[in-house]
């Protein structure tokens, strides 16, 4: 590159093509400190639990794999979140709904209040959670110790997010849409249907994929609650812990591995369903 | 008449976008509600479609009362000034919504959506997404979709609203020609008096929440009913207590003409092939005048000189709203 002047052209031209070759100064710094950042943070504890999973070989995964402890906790909370973040689907988008098109007394206040499980420290919402459905419930819900506290628990800390990843989509979308497709002939249900929840699936899937995430990794919401009873009410994050109180770092680090597998599995199969959608709309 | 609409009022809170509106629309034509932004031309067209329900009043489409029929039911076709496209559906799906809604057998659909796509120039582009169309063509997939239900009436909402000068101007021809080919019932709300003049046959000037005057365009620029419309659909000047178009005003260097007002010129533009006059009147009136060049050449007018005016013989002239109140 003799000139500034004579690069700028083609430097603009190969971005398009290969983003790799033709940082500016500026871009390759930022680019440096987030890669240094995401390394030391992410990448580099991630691999660390890798290799020490790995460091017990095939035997050690076998093991914990096969150990029906370990493989009851996967199943519950993997199902548990499945089931959770599927509920979130439904009633979040009902929230974000009811908060964007309805008028009724208290919404602001709602719409504040929708964001506590989020902000609270996870093992306050547990004595929350204990005070309402533990041994001296008000309601006479005797939850603790069960799955379903698990499940509440779990449905506790995830609600905001479906809501809040709807609710803007939903503010932006033309009510004149529908409008359009009252005046061609659709009913309510066949307009929410085949105009509007299209529109949202992307937003949804976003919102399914930080709740999913938040679900598989919970652990203070539902101590408190759960017991912990092995084959019961255990989570996998619980189970590593307890691994790692015995000594057993490396069925801990292959347990976290596999989690870390699910974890990336849902991601991207998300994340795919979102692109798909939006490069069709 | 294909739609009537018998003593409609519509308020929100204090506002009244329509005030005891009595209109009927003919069949097969196609005509413009005209007005000023807020008069309610809008309200009404939404009050036709079933988008909006009248306080009171009725409303009655090809002979059939519509006024408790939801929109779905009234089989109008409606275009938004902002194309209201399904975004995440095809050009060509847009256009079969209403026919596949309606569980029509899919050759029929697929044939009825291609002739559609020719209809509005837009063959080409069925597989697209409406994002990658521009905004005319946006507008036009528009009316296809509309088209598509063979709706009883078609209602547009300043369809070329959002469009550019230019592209506005080509799709205004394109409708004419589009209602000469498909000759359904239109109805479009225009603030733009030239847009109504050029495209309707009939055109409904409404103001306030009430309509000022029905007719040709011919009609409402020669006969105007009063100086709101006047004054709505072109340039107003007023001598002496009327109002009148600027052209209609008759200029002479001597008294000769009868009732005509003395008064000198303040100021004299040549623009293009006219002549623009402002005359200021002993009766302290500033009087606008628009002659040919060839006329101001003939009577050697400049800045300065004294000259007579008055309306010309024949000249559309209502009372002015200074002096009728």
């Amino acid at each position: 590159m003799s000139s500034a002047t004579a690069a700028v052209t083609p430097v603009r031209r190969l971005r398009r093509r290969s983003p790799g070759h033709t940082l500016t100064r500026t871009s390759g710094l930022s680019l440096g400190i987030a890669v240094t950042w995401f390394s030391l943070l992410v990448l580099i504890p991630l691999s660390a639990l890798v290799v020490t999973a790995a460091g017990g070989g095939w035997d050690a995964y076998a093991s914990t794999l096969t150990s029906p402890q370990a493989w009851a906790a996967i199943r519950l909370t993997v199902g548990q979140s499945v089931v959770v973040t599927l509920v979130n689907i439904v009633i979040g988008t009902v929230i974000a709904w009811v908060l964007v098109r309805d008028r009724f007394f208290g919404k602001r206040a709602l719409d504040v209040v929708i964001d506590i499980p989020f902000a609270l420290p996870t093992i306050v919402a547990g004595l929350v959670l204990l005070s309402l459905y533990g041994p001296n419930s008000p309601l006479g819900l005797h939850w603790a110790n069960t799955e379903r506290a698990v499940t509440l628990a779990l449905a506790f800390v995830t609600l905001p997010f479906i809501v809040r990843t709807v609710q803007p989509v939903l503010e932006e979308l033309d009510t004149d849409v529908e409008e359009a497709a009252a005046s061609l002939g659709a009913t309510g249900l066949t307009t929410f249907r085949r105009v509007i929840l299209p529109s949202l699936v992307p937003a949804i899937a976003a919102g399914a994929a930080l709740s999913f995430a938040r679900a598989i990794s919970e652990y203070g919401s539902l101590v408190l609650l759960s017991g912990n009873l092995p084959f019961r009410t255990e989570v996998v994050s619980v189970r590593v812990l307890s691994f790692i109180e015995g000594g057993n770092t490396a069925a801990a680090a292959a347990l976290a591995s596999i989690m870390l597998f699910v974890a990336l599995v849902v991601i991207v199969a998300l994340d795919l369903l979102q692109r798909r959608v939006s490069r069709r709309g | 008449m294909s739609i009537e609409i018998n003593n409609v009022t519509k308020t929100w809170g204090d506002f009244v976008a329509l005030d005891d509106v009595t209109v009927s629309l003919p069949t097969g034509q196609l005509t413009a509600l005209l007005g000023p932004s807020g008069g309610g031309k809008s309200t009404l067209l939404r009050v036709i479609a079933g988008l909006e329900t009248a306080d009171t009043g009725t409303v009655s489409i090809e002979g059939v009362d519509a006024t408790g029929l939801p929109a779905q039911k009234r089989n109008v076709g409606f275009v938004f000034q902002h194309y209201a496209v399904f975004k995440h559906m095809t050009v060509a799906k847009n256009v079969a919504f209403g026919l596949e809604i309606r569980k029509k057998p899919k050759e029929q659909v697929a044939a009825r959506v291609e002739e559609l796509l020719k209809l509005v120039h837009l063959s080409q582009f069925g597989h697209r997404l409406p994002a990658q169309l521009s905004g005319g063509q946006r507008q036009r997939m528009a009316l296809a979709r509309a088209l598509a239900v063979e709706p009883s009436v078609l209602l547009l909402d300043e369809p070329f609203g959002a469009l550019d000068a230019k592209v506005r101007k080509e799709l205004r021809d394109w409708l004419r020609r589009l209602h000469d080919e498909v000759p359904v019932t239109t109805v479009f709300v225009t603030h733009d008096q030239e847009e109504a003049m050029e495209v309707a046959d009939e055109i409904v000037v409404i103001n306030e929440g009430r309509v000022e005057q029905v007719g040709t365009p011919d009609e409402l620029y020669e006969t105007p009913a009063n100086d709101f419309v006047m004054s709505f659909l072109g340039d107003v000047t007023q001598i002496a207590g009327v109002s009148l178009r600027p052209h209609d005003v008759d200029v002479s260097t001597t008294p000769i003409l009868a009732g005509s007002t003395e008064g000198t010129i303040s100021r004299l533009l040549k623009v293009g092939f006219e002549v623009r006059l402002n005359v200021l009147t002993v009766a302290g009136d500033d009087v606008h005048v628009v002659l040919s060049r060839a006329e101001a050449r003939s009577l050697d007018l400049r800045e300065g000189s004294t000259v007579w005016v008055t309306a010309a013989p024949g000249a559309a002239v209502v009372p002015s709203m200074r002096f009728a109140g």
